[in-house]
């Protein structure tokens, strides 16, 4: 006859194994010493949020690394495009800016009145929402109406650089009533689409006009 | 019952179980080897090793079949298969001596990556030169957490861990005088500004509260790259008896804490890196990058550190380095890495209570073959020398 204690033996093996199943699936509470100084956000304003305003002050770029730094560190997430990335060589005018994870590049062109246009070089998966979307939002962005699909054709120039595809887009219109250009490029690469854009007074993007079409010929794949 | 008993008897002795369940783990550890590639090793410890069964997921269903035994299902089996071997098959005696030490070891060694996958817990913390951490962060796991600001000295925190997430529903809490409802949860997302691109401004406004109206979120595949950190994102609505209070978008990529007012009380709702709370503190006087001198490379790395509990009853100054962990409080803490400019540390923190267990299991395995071949040797020599006898006498 089997004894006792063989059957304990075996009874307690199969609890283990029973209990291996186990994992964190409660919900706990605790009390946790307050955080230092943390930079609250105000109280959630009562009533509809406007979509277009900006993150409150002090609040990192979304994306940006540090933000969405894990315990290890910056590491990245499998976030915004992370396929492969494309290099350049910016002209000797443009000052770099800190780039972020969601900004690859980012750069000052300074004008002769102190004022900047700002070059911004973001990546994003898939297409974006398509052309005729993103040719609108930048319509958008310099004040001018968006184009119909018939006259997407008319609003961009397609161009071949080196081995890539890039439609160059190239706006005049005005916001807060100053004349304001938007020069860009998109360029689709990798399953994902690349955006260099210029965005600043008409004076200095006019200048810039020859030297974006040297800068795009310096793109290259990895 | 008798036919029954020995015919489980038979089975969990019989040594074509043990072969059958080794060659079983030699594919076992194949396969998981090969889909390292895809899966990276969390993903595959947890797929192949941590489980019952190997599980495929049938293409376009939410159904899953099990395919092949998982490793806790032949290490379990195994461990009654040799537990048993060990009760029925061996007899106590002086000469098995070794053999039953080599596999009462074997046995420990199986029981400790049990007791490992079942409590072993790493997870890393990052202070800052002169800050003061009292907790641990997962570097895999997340958590929901609401959180109750109004007493000035400490903050009560309910916490939904991301498994529960998934499952998209209510949770009702004793301590919290609303409802949170998980609308959606996608275990990796990429935030965007609402207006920085076509695609995202074209997506439905699902927040209507906290930052979440600014933004939107693109769900990503699933990163099981060992380098790369899966970034979740949920909806998260909380309902109050009187009515809804808002949706927020919650993820640990928003830089800022989300708060809202109720019942006369500040709270916050956060989507974060699971915390592990111990009861002492330790702050970071001093991080130290050494390279040899006139190169750049690195000699060692160390964190002085000063371990403080809330008893009072410790407060001293450490230094941890390279190889040389703290072990306090039923932690480990190991230098594991450093940022912003070598004034940042990071420690990584391990409790495992059964980390002796494959030590002492390889002691007992060697000294146990040890003794066994002794034997071997002894029952040789006296062999051979009765062989030089007869020899001799003929």
């Amino acid at each position: 006859m089997i004894s006792p204690r063989r059957y304990s033996t075996i009874a307690t093996l199969l609890c283990l194994l029973a209990a291996a199943g186990c994992r964190d699936r409660e919900v706990v509470t605790y009390r946790a010493p307050k955080d230092p100084a943390p930079t609250l956000m105000a109280p959630a304003a009562q009533g509809p949020v406007d979509p277009n305003a900006p993150l409150p002050e002090g609040h990192p770029a979304i994306g940006d690394a540090a933000a969405s730094a894990g315990p290890m560190g910056a590491l990245p997430a499998g976030a915004a495009a992370n396929g492969n990335a494309l290099t350049w060589t910016a002209p000797a005018n443009w000052q770099a800016k800190a780039v972020s994870s969601f900004r690859k590049g980012s750069y000052n062109i300074p004008g002769d009145t102190g004022a900047m246009a700002d070059v911004a070089i973001t990546a994003f998966p898939g297409d974006t929402g398509g052309l005729f979307a993103n040719v609108n939002r930048w319509r958008g962005q310099i004040g001018l109406p968006p184009v119909a699909e018939s006259g997407l054709e008319a609003a961009i120039q397609r161009v071949d650089v080196n081995t890539f595809h890039v439609i160059v887009f190239d706006a005049t219109g005005s916001v807060n009533g100053k004349p304001t250009r938007l020069l860009g490029a998109i360029v689709p690469f990798d399953g994902q689409t690349w955006f260099f854009k210029i965005l600043g007074p008409e004076a200095i993007v006019a200048k810039e006009q020859a030297g974006f079409r040297d800068f795009l010929s310096t793109l290259k794949a990895p | 019952m008798t036919d029954l008993y020995r015919h489980f008897k038979k089975f969990f002795v019989s040594l074509q179980l043990t072969v059958a369940l080794l060659i079983l783990s030699l594919i076992l550890v194949f396969v998981a080897t090969l889909d390292q590639v895809n899966l990276g090793v969390w993903a595959v410890q947890a797929k192949y090793f941590r489980t019952f069964a190997v599980l495929w997921h049938v293409p376009g269903t939410g159904y899953s079949l099990p395919v092949f035994p998982g490793g806790w299902f032949i290490g379990g089996l195994l461990l009654i298969n040799l537990v048993c071997a060990h009760v029925y098959r061996f007899s106590l005696t002086w000469k098995k001596t070794g053999i039953q030490l080599a596999h009462a070891g074997i046995i420990l060694l199986l029981l400790g990556e049990l007791f490992t996958g079942l409590w072993a817990k790493e997870s890393f913390m990052r202070i800052d030169q002169g800050e003061t951490k009292q907790y641990a962060e997962s570097f895999l796991d997340n958590e929901l957490v609401i959180l109750d600001h109004s007493d000035p000295n400490f903050d009560t925190v309910v916490a939904i861990p991301e498994t529960l997430l998934g499952e998209k529903r209510t949770f009702q809490h004793p301590k919290l005088p609303f409802s949170v409802t998980v609308r959606e949860f996608y275990p990796n997302v990429s935030l965007q500004m609402r207006n920085q691109s076509a695609a995202a401004a074209a997506m439905p406004a699902v927040a209507t509260a906290g930052l979440g109206a600014q933004l939107v979120m693109l769900p990503l595949p699933v990163t099981y790259k060992p380098d790369e950190r899966n970034l979740p994102g949920a909806y998260v609505e909380i309902t109050a008896p009187e009515g809804p209070l808002g949706v927020w978008i919650a993820s640990p990529q928003l830089g800022m804490p989300q708060t809202f007012q109720y019942g006369g009380k500040t709270w916050e709702v956060a989507l974060r890196a699971q915390r592990h709370y111990y009861p002492f503190a330790l702050t970071l006087l001093k991080f130290s990058h050494d390279v040899y001198a006139g190169t750049d490379i690195p000699k060692n790395f160390s964190s002085r550190v000063r371990v403080r509990s809330d008893d009072g009853h410790d407060d001293r100054e450490v230094l941890i380095f390279m190889n040389a962990p703290l072990r306090y409080g039923g932690q480990t803490f190991y230098q594991a890495g450093f940022d912003k400019n070598d004034t940042t540390t990071i420690l990584q923190v391990v409790r495992n209570p059964s980390w002796q267990l494959p030590y002492i299991a390889c002691i007992m395995m060697g000294l146990g073959l040890i003794i066994q071949f002794s034997f071997s040797l002894a029952a040789f020599f006296r062999k051979r020398a009765a062989a030089a006898a007869a020899t001799a006498t003929t």
